[in-house]
């Protein structure tokens, strides 16, 4: 059972659909070499068992358990959950925090904000590239040469990529004397740094290769033929987009947006750098919780954290059928 | 660098007399050989592990504990979360946990460490009341929050007593009392009061330390010093007070008041350094880190009395029979004044300045701890010169500083409460 499910998927994405002939002849095959599939899947079956599924089970059980002075005892209760959602006052009409969320959730709200707006912004600053790259760029070797020139911020480390965004932005940065150059200030601007637009300019910066890979591959694999079709049927450029290219790119779409999200959820390294840690993100709260060893409620905001990333993946999926499409 | 360190094993195999240092002799040997250096992560029989901040775990000060011992001593510096972490749950993984005294609230009851048996530390007699009484001198004050002689007497069975007794909790070792950094260039005056951190002067140039504990701190001096509010005990905070130190920062953040809240000791220094805050909570290194930049910086001598600290070696609850003596003979090292001469020419204090004080030049000595003019350039533990000729340490001679402590850094009985506010203000 187990094999022939193996071999049924054997073609990757866009692959080939295998037909029951071929998948028997390759059983028979296996045979031959006598090595069962079950083995080779079982170190990857074994390293997930015990680096993501036990840390995962651990998480929910130790968000139950107590945290006291000196480490976790394993006494079950609710409290963190509530601590997680109740904010005190909330009912109480004298008190400021009259009907306002807890500074939890507000924290993930805020946290999810700046994804999505990152990710709009990656958007908008990556399929052009993408595009550029798939449609305008005839010759396969420029593709791949350009595409390689996008990737060039990979060969550093994503701590390097952040601080990089210091002496560029800082007070005596290369912006500020720029602009000090061109007599468009008098004095050094300082929203430049350590402010929410430093930051999401950062982000995108750090983050848009992620979608540019994606989006070009799908892109690439639209046939020309379709678009000469509907040109020489006297379609407009923007009908050609709208009806064709558009659609046919989503997959890679979804695909660079998953990977954008689920990254910039977990964020809090480049808050720290570029928005000199005047923010918090779900990621820095758990890792203050970490710090002082209050591991249930670390537990509980991690916990809320890959559920709401959850939630996001299901939404863009649900708008993308990345099966159906491929 | 390696080289270097490999050599002065080699350079014991001709001076070793004793057999423990020969065994060490051989070890360092063998690890010259195949690893090439690195002294403390020989590989040879019965190493001890230490852990601890990058404050007292430097390749130097083991590799020279491992020399002078004649048995490895491994040290790993980790962050503080990783540091409390691995110090918490795991103590089958080190033998010395080099640890500090604000954190005991969570390892005293914890039993994680054994409690140290005075009677085994030869030079007891040596370290100073500020760790026994909390008083430096007859006429010190205590200060408030968790100052180490709050945190040190034990039973014999890891309970806490008041007052002196033959066990602790942590061997007294490095110690220090933070201030503001400033940059007087661009300050433009001399900063006496933490009140100055609120100066509407300094507005947007101003960076406070991302820890909450610490943060809240640095914030409530400087509270008091406005005469905005009268804090109970600034170690300890109610929820009453807490809110309204919180309240009063986040007002101070919307106002744009604050350029960025610093995480690593590297980040304080970019800071200043690259000239985006003129006056920040800071530690003593990264003062000389500044100048070294040819930025100039003066680490404040504050009129309200400065943010004490104060780290030590503890000793694991796992640890018996033989390890354990080594582990005895470790801690004793760190009294024996070559390690307290260490961390001086990084601003840093021991417990024992008479040891200190035959380990250091008569004017090393006179600048870091009697607070007189440099007499000649003195350098860092690295030997790159970092005081110039005539400088003067400020906020006087080290008796002078520490009699005047106004709160030490301490864990609150809020702290989950402070934490949760904490966040509030830097998502406000």
């Amino acid at each position: 059972m187990q094999d022939f499910a193996q071999a049924q998927h054997s073609g990757l994405i866009g692959g080939q659909p295998v037909g029951p002939s071929q998948v028997a002849e390759a059983r028979k095959t296996r045979r031959e070499v006598g090595f069962p599939v079950g083995w080779l899947v079982a170190p990857a079956t074994l390293w997930l068992l015990v680096f993501l599924v036990l840390p995962l089970i651990s998480i929910i059980v130790f968000s139950f358990w107590t945290s006291a002075k000196g480490g976790l005892v394993p006494d079950l209760t609710l409290q963190y959950y509530a601590g997680y959602f109740y904010n005190e006052g909330f009912f109480d009409q004298e008190h400021r925090n009259f009907l306002t969320l807890s500074v939890f959730i507000r924290t993930l709200g805020s946290t999810f904000y700046f994804t999505a707006v990152v990710m709009v912004l990656c958007l908008i600053v990556g399929y052009p590239i993408a595009y550029f790259l798939a449609m305008q760029v005839q010759s396969f070797k420029w593709q791949m040469a350009l595409f390689l020139v996008c990737m060039v911020p990979f060969w550093t480390s994503y701590l390097i990529r952040a601080v990089a965004w210091l002496p560029m932005l800082g007070r005596r940065g290369l912006l500020n004397s720029l602009l000090i150059n061109l007599d468009i200030v008098d004095k050094p601007v300082s929203f430049l740094l350590y402010s929410e637009f430093g930051y999401t300019m950062a982000l995108v910066q750090i983050y848009v290769v992620l979608c540019v890979g994606p989006i070009f591959f799908s892109l690439s694999k639209i046939d020309p033929a379709i678009l000469e079709a509907a040109r020489d049927m006297g379609a407009t450029p923007f009908q050609i987009f709208r009806e064709i290219i558009g659609p046919l790119s989503l997959p890679g779409v979804a695909i660079g947006m998953i990977f954008i999200f689920v990254i910039l959820m977990g964020e809090f390294a480049t808050a720290v750098v570029v928005y000199g840690g005047k923010t918090s993100t779900t990621g820095t709260v758990i890792l203050n919780y970490y710090a002082i060893a209050n591991y249930p409620f670390a537990a509980v905001n991690a916990l809320m954290l890959m559920l709401s990333m959850m939630i996001g993946v299901v939404v863009i999926l649900r708008i993308v059928d990345i099966r159906k499409e491929l | 660098m390696t080289a270097k360190n490999g050599s002065k094993h080699i350079g014991v195999a001709n001076g070793g007399v004793s057999r423990r240092q020969f065994m060490g002799t051989a070890a360092g040997a063998v690890a010259a050989g195949s690893v090439a250096g690195f002294p403390n992560i020989v590989q040879a029989a019965d190493p001890i592990r230490t852990i601890g901040l990058g404050v007292s775990i430097i390749n130097e000060i083991q590799g020279r504990a491992s020399k002078d011992l004649g048995f490895p001593v491994r040290g790993q510096a980790l962050g503080y979360g990783a540091m409390f972490g691995k110090m918490l749950n795991q103590n089958d993984q080190y033998e010395i946990a080099e640890g500090y005294y604000n954190d005991m609230d969570v390892f005293i009851p914890s039993k994680v460490w054994q409690p140290i048996d005075t009677k085994r530390i030869k030079e007891w007699d040596k370290v100073t009341n500020l760790s026994k009484t909390g008083r430096l001198t007859p006429d010190s004050s205590q200060g408030q929050g968790d100052a180490p002689f709050r945190q040190l007497w034990l039973d014999e069975d890891g309970n806490r007593v008041k007052g002196p007794s033959r066990y602790i909790s942590m061997l007294p070792g490095w110690h220090n009392a933070d201030s503001l950094g400033y940059n007087p260039k661009d300050t433009g005056r001399k900063i006496e009061s933490w009140g100055e951190l609120f100066s509407p002067d300094f507005k947007g140039k101003v960076a406070l330390l991302n820890v909450p504990q610490i943060g809240v701190m640095d914030a409530s001096l400087a509270i008091e010093a406005l005469g905005l509010f009268k804090f109970k005990d600034k170690g300890n905070m109610t929820k009453p007070e807490i809110d309204f130190l919180i309240d009063f920062l986040i007002k101070k953040k919307q106002e744009g008041h604050f350029r960025a809240f610093w995480e690593t000791f590297g980040q304080s220094v970019n800071l200043m350094v690259s000239g985006e805050v003129v006056l920040e909570s800071m530690w003593s290194p990264a003062v000389t880190a500044i100048k070294a930049e040819g930025v100039p910086c003066v680490y404040a001598y504050l009129k309200e009395g400065m943010r004490g600290w104060h780290g030590g070696c503890a000793i694991s609850a796992k640890v018996t029979g033989k390890k354990l003596d080594q582990c005895y003979e470790y801690i004793n090292w760190w009294l024996s004044g070559w390690p307290g001469a260490f961390v001086a020419r990084q601003g840093y204090y021991m417990s024992v300045p008479e040891n200190v004080k035959k380990h250091l030049e008569p004017e090393e000595w006179d600048f870091w701890y009697e607070g007189k003019p440099a007499a000649k350039e003195l350098p860092d533990p690295f030997g790159t010169i970092i005081v110039e000729k005539g400088e003067v340490r400020d906020g006087g001679s080290y008796w002078n500083r520490f009699a005047n402590i106004a709160v030490w850094n301490s864990l609150m009985d809020e702290n989950d409460y402070l934490v949760k506010r904490w966040t509030e203000f830097l998502s406000a």
